[in-house]
C-alpha cells in the first residue's frame, strides 16, 4: 500500500507515493530520480548515502522516507550554487580528494555539515567528523586538506 | 614516438571527470534505469561443498512478476576461467563455495526477484568441506575438483590433488649452501584472507537489441568481460558491447569476468533489460576476487657481515574454489618471498591449493602485501640475529645497479637503496621516541606490465579533439591525465579534449585497469596517436601555408612558420577543411632476459620489467595492556621511474598506505569450519577511517628508466599498499620485543604476543 508524501529535495517539492518501508535513499534515487547519493552498504557503515535533513547529516539508507515527509532534504546535487561549484567541491578537486568518486557525494555532505556547525575545525575535528564516511582510494589526506583549506579561507558552505 | 617534455604535474590538474563526480551528475552502473527494466537475483549455494541432487524452480516460475529463472540447463554447457576452465555460469552437479551460483532470477521488482530466488528448491548431498588448504594437500584428502584433469588450463599449472599451481625459484644449491652460513634464521607466518572492498558494489545492466547485447558493468576489465560473455554464451565478441559507466573503485575486486553473462542470459530470457546490483554482503562473499590466505615459512642463512648465503621458503596459498585469472599467484608469491635482495642461493617453492572457500585472485598487487609483510619481519629477525640494525642490514643486502636477482635477472637503473635512505630521513629514524613508540621499515618490489593497447585521437571541425582509448579509469586518474599529454604534443590546451573511454565498441582492446598498466601502455598508445595527428596537421599546414614542413611548429592551437608567427593556420581551420584522425599503439618494451630454466611453474613473472621499488617506514604506538596499535606516521618513498601525473601518483600512495594499515591491523576475513565468511560486512571487517589516518610523507625518487613506459615511467598504482603492513609489523616488534606472526595484527593477537613474551621471560627467570 503506497502512501502520499512530499519530499522537498534541494528546494524543489516532489509529490511522491511511497511504500512505507522504503528508505529515504531509495525514495530519492528512484521516486525523485536524483542518483547522486550512493548506496555502499545499506547499513549506515560507509556514509556514501549521506544527505542533510533539515540541515543535519543522516545516513539516508537507514532512514525511512516517510520520516522526511515535508522536511528539507539536501543531496550532493544541491551543493553547487548559482556561481558554480561550492568552495568544498572545488577544493576536493584541487586537493586530489576525489578519485573514483563513489564516496564523494556523502563525503561532501558530511564536510558541509561540519563547516556549517564548526567553521574553523581542527584537523582532529575534521577527521572525526568524516569518520563515518569510508573512502578506499584517497587515504583521506586530500579530503582533509580540502576541508582545512576551505575553513582557513573562511568559506563556510 | 612522442614524449612528454614538460610533466603535467607543473600545471594545476583538475580531473576531467571531476565535475560530474562532485555534483552527483555522473552516472555509475547502479544509477542506470532502462525502460522496462527487470531486476536480477541469484540463488546461492546452501552448502560450501555439496552435490546437487535436484533443482526445482517451478514455485519460483509460478510467482507473479517472475520473468525468467535460469539454471545450468538454460545456458551453453561450457566451463570458463582465464587460466583454468573449472567453473560453469550456474553450478552443475557440484557447489564448491558458499556463494556458488545455482540459479538466477529476473523479476519485475527486486522484492519479487528475492522471493523467487528463495522459492527455488534445491536438494543436496553434502560433501566434506575443504577449508584447511594445507591439510587439503595430504594424500587421500577429499578433492575440490574431482574431474579436473580434463579441464582446459594453462600448461604451466599442475593438477595434483588439490594443488592447482606449483612454482619454484631455484638458484644454486640452497641446501648445501645453508651449511656455510654463520647464522640460520627460521620464521613461520600466516595471513588471513582479505578483500579489496571498493565502496561501489558490483552492478550490471544488460539489454539485447536483436542478436547484440549491450552490457553496462562495473568492471575494471571491460574487454576481458566481453571475452567471458562471448565464450560462456557462445556468441562472437563483436556481438557483445561492454560499457563501463563511472567506476566506483575496484582494487582488483572488479577484475576478470564476473556476472555480465548471467545478467545477459537473464535479459535474453526475460525479453527485457535486466539489472543486478550487489548488496555489501554479496560484495564480500560472492565475488571471485578476495586476497588469498597464506602460510609462509622462511629460512635464511647469513654471514656475520650481513651477506645472505641462502634463502629457502615454502609458501602455501589458498586458491579457494575456482581459478579464474588467479593461477599466477603462486609464482608471484615466490618472487616476493625473495624480494629485492642479493642472495647467493635460493630455493623457494610455492603451492596454490583449491579449497571450498571463496575464490582468490587479483586484489591490488596480488600476493605481494602478505608475502612482503612476512618476509620483511623475517628480514628484521635475521638482522637481529647478527646484531645489525635493520636499516644497516637492508643497506648491505638490497639490490643495486648491476646486481643479480633471484632468477639471475640483472638489474639496472633502480633506486631502492635511495628509497630506504630517504624514508629513514623522513621518519626521523634514530631520534629518541617516547615509551611505547617505535619505527619499522619494509622494502619491496613490483613489476611493470607490458601489454597491447591502442588509441585514436580525432579532431573535430571546431578544433576540439576526442581521445578514444580502451583504457579503464578506476579512479586513479591515469585516463584522466590523457588530455594533458595529448595537448602538449599538439600545442593545444587539455580542455580542448574530451575522452571516449570504457566502451569496447569504441576503442581497440586494452588489458583494463589491472597490473598498474594504464599509463605504462595506454598512454604510450595515446601519445603514438597524438604523434600521428601532429604529422597530419603539419602535412596539411605545409600545403596550406606553402611552407616546408620542417619549418613549422604548433603553438597555442595554431600551426605557424617558425620565426613568422603571422604566417599561420589554426588547428580548427585545418580540422574543418580536412579529416584529421590519428591512431597509435606504440612499441612494447622488451621483457628482460633471465636464466630461470631451473624454475618451474613459470607464468611470466620470472623477470620483473621496469620494477617498481619502494620503502615504507612506519612509526607506531602500541598499548601493551590492550594490544591496540596506532600508526602515527608513515614515510613512503617510491622509485616508479619518471612521474608523469604527480597529483595522481601521490593519490595512489596516500590511498595505498591507508589500505596497507587496514591490512596490517584490522582487515581479515574470518571463516567458520564450513568455510563460510563470519564477517562479510563493514561493521566487523574494518576499513581505515579518516580518524585512524596517520601523518603521511611521500616522496618519489625519479631516475632515468630506459625500456619502460612513456618518458621513462613505470607503473604506480598497486605497490603503495604492499610494504606498509611489514613496516607496521616491524615497528610493533620493536616495541613489544617479539613478532606478531598472524595477519592482520589485531589487538587480540598483539596482546597475546605480549603475554607470550612475558611468559617466556618469566620462565627464563
Amino acid at each position: 500500500m503506497k502512501v502520499d508524501a512530499t519530499l522537498t529535495v534541494n528546494g524543489t517539492a516532489y509529490p511522491v507515493q511511497l511504500d512505507p518501508h522504503i528508505s529515504l535513499l531509495r525514495a530519492v534515487r528512484e521516486a525523485v530520480g536524483l542518483t547522486g547519493s550512493k548506496e555502499g552498504c545499506d547499513d549506515s557503515e560507509c556514509g556514501a548515502c549521506m544527505m542533510l535533513l533539515d540541515g543535519d547529516p543522516v545516513n539516508s539508507c537507514s532512514y525511512l522516507a516517510l520520516q522526511a515527509d515535508g522536511r528539507e532534504i539536501t543531496t550532493v546535487e544541491g551543493l553547487a550554487n548559482a556561481e558554480g561549484l561550492s568552495a568544498l567541491q572545488r577544493a576536493f578537486l584541487e586537493e586530489g580528494g576525489v578519485q573514483c568518486g563513489f564516496c564523494t557525494p556523502g563525503m561532501l555532505i558530511s564536510a558541509t555539515a561540519l563547516l556549517r556547525a564548526t567553521p574553523a575545525p581542527s584537523d582532529e575535528e575534521i577527521r572525526i567528523a568524516l569518520a563515518g564516511n569510508l573512502c578506499r582510494c584517497t587515504g583521506y589526506d586530500g579530503i582533509v586538506r580540502a576541508v582545512r583549506g576551505v575553513a582557513a579561507a573562511g568559506l563556510v558552505p | 614516438m612522442a614524449s612528454v617534455e614538460t610533466a603535467p604535474q607543473q600545471q594545476a590538474f583538475i580531473r576531467p571527470d571531476g565535475k560530474e563526480k562532485v555534483t552527483g551528475s555522473g552516472r555509475y552502473t547502479a544509477d542506470l534505469t532502462l525502460t522496462g527494466q527487470a531486476y536480477a537475483r541469484f540463488r546461492y549455494a546452501d552448502h560450501t561443498h555439496a552435490r546437487i541432487v535436484r533443482v526445482d524452480a517451478s514455485r519460483a516460475r509460478a510467482l507473479p512478476g517472475v520473468l525468467a529463472v535460469l539454471t545450468h540447463e538454460d545456458v551453453p554447457a561450457v566451463k570458463y576461467g582465464q587460466m583454468a576452465q573449472d567453473r560453469y555460469l550456474f553450478a552443475k552437479d557440484i557447489v564448491r563455495f558458499e556463494a556458488d551460483i545455482v540459479a538466477g532470477v529476473a523479476a519485475t521488482t527486486e522484492e519479487i526477484a528475492s522471493l523467487a530466488a528463495e522459492l527455488i528448491e534445491v536438494e543436496y548431498e553434502p560433501l566434506p568441506a575443504i577449508v584447511d588448504y594445507v591439510a587439503g594437500m595430504a594424500e587421500g584428502s577429499p578433492l575440490v575438483h574431482e574431474d579436473w584433469a580434463s579441464n582446459e588450463r594453462d600448461e604451466n599449472l599442475v593438477a595434483d590433488g588439490n594443488t592447482l599451481g606449483y612454482s619454484t625459484i631455484v638458484k644454486g644449491d640452497a641446501d648445501s649452501a645453508m651449511a656455510n652460513a654463520d647464522v640460520v634464521v627460521k620464521g613461520r607466518y600466516t595471513s588471513d584472507p582479505s578483500h579489496g572492498v571498493p565502496i561501489e558494489p558490483h552492478a550490471v545492466v544488460a539489454q539485447w537489441q536483436g542478436d547484440k547485447v549491450t552490457i553496462w558493468s562495473s568492471t575494471q576489465v571491460p574487454y576481458i568481460a566481453r571475452s567471458g560473455v562471448a565464450h560462456t554464451l557462445q556468441i562472437p565478441e563483436a556481438n557483445v558491447r561492454v560499457i563501463v559507466p563511472l567506476l566506483g573503485g575496484g582494487f582488483g575486486a572488479k577484475c576478470d569476468f564476473h556476472f555480465e553473462a548471467h545478467v545477459a542470459a537473464l535479459a535474453k530470457a526475460a525479453g527485457r533489460p535486466v539489472k543486478l546490483v550487489f548488496s555489501r554482503r554479496e560484495e564480500f562473499v560472492a565475488i571471485d576476487h578476495r586476497r588469498e590466505g597464506m602460510v609462509l615459512e622462511f629460512e635464511t642463512g647469513v654471514r656475520r657481515d650481513g651477506s645472505i648465503v641462502a634463502r629457502k621458503a615454502r609458501l602455501v596459498l589458498d586458491k579457494g574454489a575456482y581459478c579464474g585469472e588467479g593461477g599466477f599467484l603462486a609464482q608471484m608469491a615466490a618472487m616476493h618471498a625473495c624480494g629485492p635482495y642479493k642472495m647467493e642461493h635460493v630455493f623457494v617453492e610455492s603451492y596454490l591449493n583449491y579449497s571450498t572457500t571463496q575464490p582468490s585472485a587479483s586484489v591490488r598487487a596480488p600476493a605481494a602485501p602478505q608475502v612482503c609483510w612476512a618476509l620483511e619481519q623475517h628480514v628484521d629477525e635475521v638482522a637481529r640475529a647478527i646484531d645489525l640494525d635493520p636499516l644497516e642490514f637492508r643497506r648491505r643486502t638490497l639490490i643495486a645497479d648491476g646486481d643479480e636477482g633471484p632468477t639471475k635477472q640483472v638489474f639496472d637503473h633502480i633506486a631502492i637503496k635511495e628509497t630506504l635512505e630517504r624514508a629513514a630521513e623522513l621518519i626521523g629514524y634514530g631520534e629518541e621516541l617516547p615509551d611505547g613508540e617505535a619505527i619499522g621499515f619494509s622494502c619491496g618490489w613490483w613489476p611493470s606490465f607490458s601489454s597491447n593497447a591502442g588509441a585514436y585521437v580525432q579532431l573535430n571541425p571546431d578544433g576540439s579533439g576526442t581521445i578514444v582509448t580502451g583504457a579503464q579509469e578506476n579512479g586513479t586518474g591515469a585516463v584522466m591525465a590523457m588530455p594533458a599529454y595529448v595537448a602538449e604534443v599538439l600545442g593545444m590546451r587539455p580542455s580542448d579534449f574530451q575522452i571516449l573511454y570504457q566502451d569496447t565498441d569504441a576503442a581497440p582492446w586494452d588489458m583494463g585497469s589491472a597490473g598498474s598498466q594504464t599509463t605504462f601502455n595506454a598512454v604510450r598508445a595515446v601519445l603514438d596517436a597524438a604523434d600521428d595527428v601532429r604529422n597530419q596537421l603539419l602535412d596539411a599546414a605545409a600545403e596550406q601555408l606553402e611552407a616546408a614542413r620542417d619549418d613549422l611548429e604548433i603553438v597555442e592551437g595554431s600551426v605557424r612558420v617558425k620565426g613568422s608567427p603571422d604566417h599561420a593556420v589554426t588547428v580548427a581551420e585545418i580540422a574543418a577543411s580536412t579529416t584529421i584522425h590519428g591512431k597509435g599503439a606504440g612499441p612494447l618494451p622488451d621483457s628482460p632476459p633471465v636464466e630461470a630454466a631451473s624454475c618451474v611453474g613459470r607464468l611470466g613473472f620470472e623477470s620483473f620489467l621496469a620494477p617498481q621499488l619502494f620503502t615504507h617506514a612506519a612509526r607506531v604506538k602500541v598499548d601493551r595492556e590492550t594490544g591496540v596499535v596506532r600508526v602515527l606516521q608513515v614515510a613512503a618513498v617510491h622509485d616508479s621511474g619518471r612521474i608523469l601525473n604527480k597529483i595522481g601518483a601521490d593519490g595512489q600512495v596516500y590511498g595505498g598506505i591507508a589500505m596497507g594499515i587496514g591490512m596490517a591491523l584490522s582487515e581479515g576475513t574470518l571463516l567458520d569450519e564450513q568455510g563460510r565468511q563470519r564477517n562479510p560486512h563493514l561493521l566487523d571487517y574494518k576499513l581505515v577511517t579518516s580518524a585512524d589516518g596517520p601523518a603521511m610523507d611521500i616522496e618519489w625518487v625519479e631516475i632515468d628508466t630506459p625500456n619502460a613506459g612513456p618518458n621513462g615511467s613505470k607503473g604506480v598504482g598497486e605497490p603503495p599498499c604492499v610494504p606498509t603492513a611489514g613496516a607496521v609489523a616491524n615497528a610493533i616488534t620493536a616495541v613489544i620485543g617479539t613478532p606478531v606472526r598472524e595477519l592482520p595484527m589485531t589487538p587480540e593477537r598483539v596482546w597475546r604476543a605480549v603475554r607470550e613474551r612475558a611468559t617466556q621471560e618469566g620462565d627464563a627467570r
